[in-house]
């Protein structure tokens, strides 16, 4: 299916799927993590109030969506930099 | 450089097209709205509100009707990236958020979050996970990637297979809901509204496939989210003089713990009540803001997770990997979906939280004697029903028994709004049920369709193939609507089942195929059979060992059965024969951003070639 690769094009591709999937696990470990912290502390957190809400149920509704969304378009952008890097490096070798 | 293969150019008026369409609805309310208040009987607005809008989605599914296979599977890969993002988000809520996911939050409050959190959660995983490396690939279905990457036609009929539990659970689920309010508000017969409704999806699904999906499924959703926002936010400035019910609901949390209070409504012990709300019109007993009382902390952790890995791995989400443009486009088109899901996960407590407040606060002590109208019309169409339970002759409001998915039909009528908002709010989610049970439906009968005739009858003619999948749209609507018609359906049970065998048989699948070069064909079938079997046998005999019977059960039993389904891909592609040169070289083709699909390069080359090549 592909042509065999020199080796600047290995490292191209090496380097470019290292950060696809550093980008990846940070991503999703950010989001994860950020719920797993919110359900455990979420019946303490809910002694303190935002915005008229309890914090802990705040969190659950809408905190964390918000938190999920921002990072889902911070991870489009890095992604889009990181594959613009390898087409241009691509090119150069 | 290769050319594509023709040229992916959105339709530029495409924006006009969809004001025009919002127009008309926004015009089409306002008329009708008028008309009410002079005279025109309730019935004839709701007839008038539901009909004209479906008669429009056959419009647009009749214009953007294709005979063209690519426009049939993928609606010619040139879906702009928002128009795609709206029904991807309207396949992920369906009539299931919209009115069981609501009832349940007011049923359970706090502990109903973890389903809502878990849809969203799961759109990122699909973004960073799934989602760029379908689009680079290019299958028209799910079972389809799977057997092109490993190039096993075994993997392929396997895993179409194993899609129709996920995918049949949602489609009853759907077609269940948008029956429901179609026989309440047309009114008709049960059995004729799921006729009716079974016979709108498979036509919209017949007539142009994905195409008449896309366009349709994007007006859909338009008129859904007008429907909702409108209604909720005349309720919100009423109770709270905002137009922003996602952040003035919480200001009436003080109002809503006392009329809870005086209801009757105490913190509940941990299994003390059903993890879920049933369909059947119940008491509602927990308060809203008690975290963890009808579900544990673990169970709300595994419930989230299971919709997260579900939502991440549902096939009729997947399906829709190949219709935009590009593979940045298919990722931004995820983050929109992403984006549009958040909101209506965080404005479906401010429904139930209103609903709640209004019905306790308000309704408490009505005598049972020359009960309002709008109370006698919830009451005869089973969504509020008030029972002196106690015989002092008043309704209490601890004798108010509610149906789950009644309550974001029943809001406008206990805010004495007029009927025209009850009647939008029904449009609203019948249309997004639509869209939903289409876009299933049509995973279902694209993939018996493409992935096993296709598979057997290897003939490279058109006409046979689109008309093997209208054979199979239709047989599958049709044993959909017998099956509703037999069986007694609980739309969220089937939710939380179907995520469940979605997360248990196809995450880890995906995720080896994807992220892993060492993956074969053998570990593939090994992860999907070992994931599905696991939870087929703890949904259907768990319940005599006590396992799953709760939808917390059934989603740890999927995260054990997708933990397990993890390791058994693994073992099997280590012990198993090593991948063939082909499956790396697809690997590593299918990591690439840029470029034509995979699948469109395959189909661009000579048939002989492809056939030496298979």
């Amino acid at each position: 299916m592909t042509a065999e690769l020199t080796e600047t094009e290995q490292a191209v591709r090496d380097r470019h799927q290292l950060r696809t999937l550093a980008v990846a696990i940070t991503t999703v470990s950010a989001v994860l993590c950020a719920v797993f912290v919110a359900i455990l502390y979420a019946v303490s957190l809910n002694r303190l109030w935002f915005l008229h809400f309890p914090l802990g149920f705040y969190l659950l509704a809408q905190g964390l969506l918000i938190f999920t969304v921002v990072v889902g378009f911070w991870y489009v952008r890095v992604q889009e930099r990181i594959d613009h890097t390898r087409s241009v490096n691509e090119e150069i070798a | 450089m290769i050319a594509p293969s023709r040229q992916r150019t959105p339709n530029p008026h495409l924006g006009a097209y969809y004001s025009i369409v919002a127009s008309a609805f926004v015009s089409l309310v306002i008329l009708l709205a008028m008309a009410e208040q002079l005279g025109w009987s309730d019935g004839t607005v709701a007839r008038s509100l539901i009909l004209l809008p479906l008669a429009a989605y056959l419009g647009i599914a009749v214009a953007a009707r294709t005979l063209d296979i690519e426009d049939f599977f993928a609606s010619g890969r040139r879906v702009p990236q928002v128009y795609n993002a709206l029904v991807l988000a309207a396949i992920a809520v369906g009539g299931t958020g919209f009115f069981a996911y609501t009832g349940a939050v007011l049923f359970l409050g706090f502990d109903a979050l973890a389903i809502g959190l878990g849809w969203t959660c799961g759109f990122l995983l699909a973004a960073v996970l799934f989602v760029p490396y379908l689009r680079r690939a290019g299958a028209y279905t799910l079972p389809a990637f799977i057997g092109q990457r490993f190039r096993s036609r075994e993997a392929r009929i396997a895993a179409s297979v194993l899609q129709v539990a996920p995918t049949a659970l949602l489609l009853a689920a759907e077609i269940k809901i948008a029956a429901v309010v179609t026989s309440i508000f047309l009114p008709l017969p049960f059995w004729l509204a799921v006729l009716l409704v079974t016979f709108f999806v498979a036509a919209v699904g017949i007539l142009g496939g994905m195409r008449s999906l896309t366009w349709s499924g994007s007006a859909q959703f338009i008129v859904g989210a007008v429907g909702l926002a409108v209604t909720l936010i005349v309720v919100s400035v009423m109770l709270t003089n905002l137009p922003a019910p996602q952040l003035t609901y919480g200001e009436m949390f003080g109002s809503l713990q006392r009329a809870e209070t005086a209801a009757g409504m105490a913190p509940v012990a941990p299994d003390a009540i059903t993890s879920l709300p049933q369909a059947a019109p119940a008491q509602v007993v927990k308060p809203f803001l008690q975290p963890f009382g009808a579900i544990s902390e673990t169970g709300f952790f595994a419930l989230f997770l299971c919709f997260a890995l579900g939502t991440a791995a549902l096939p009729s989400l997947l399906m829709r990997s190949g219709v935009t443009r590009s593979v940045a486009d298919q990722r931004r088109s995820t983050g929109w979906a992403l984006l549009l899901v958040a909101l209506f996960v965080i404005t479906a407590p401010a429904i139930a939280a209103f609903a709640k407040l209004i019905m306790f606060r308000d309704m408490a002590l009505i005598p049972t004697q020359g009960m309002p109208s709008w109370l006698s019309t919830l009451s005869e169409w089973h969504l509020i029903q008030p029972s002196d339970i106690n015989g002092d002759g008043t309704i209490g409001s601890g004798e108010l028994l509610v149906a789950r998915n009644g309550v974001a039909l029943a809001l406008p009528m206990l805010a004495e709004l007029p009927y025209i908002l009850t009647a939008l709010m029904a449009t609203a989610g019948l249309s997004i049920a639509l869209t939903a049970a289409g876009s299933h439906l049509f995973t279902l009968g694209a993939s018996l369709a493409d992935d096993i005739y296709g598979v057997l009858d290897r003939r490279p003619v058109e006409l046979p193939r689109l008309m093997a999948a209208w054979a199979a749209i239709g047989l599958c609507a049709l044993i959909a609507m017998v099956f509703l018609l037999i069986a007694e359906v609980d739309a969220l049970r089937n939710a939380v089942t179907a995520f469940a065998f979605a997360a248990a048989t196809f995450f880890p699948a995906l995720l080896l195929a994807i992220w892993w070069p060492r993956c074969t064909a053998w570990g593939a079938l090994a992860s999907m059979g070992t994931g599905f079997l696991i939870l087929f046998l703890a949904v259907t005999l768990g319940g005599v060992v006590g396992v799953a019977e709760t939808a917390p059960g059934i989603a740890a039993a999927s995260l054990i059965a997708a933990l397990l389904a993890l390791g058994a891909g693994v073992g099997a592609s280590l012990y198993g024969p090593s991948p063939a040169t082909f499956d790396t070289a697809y690997y590593e083709e299918m990591r690439k951003p840029e470029g034509e699909a995979i699948f469109d390069l395959a189909q661009s080359r000579p048939a002989p070639a492809r056939a030496t090549e298979e």
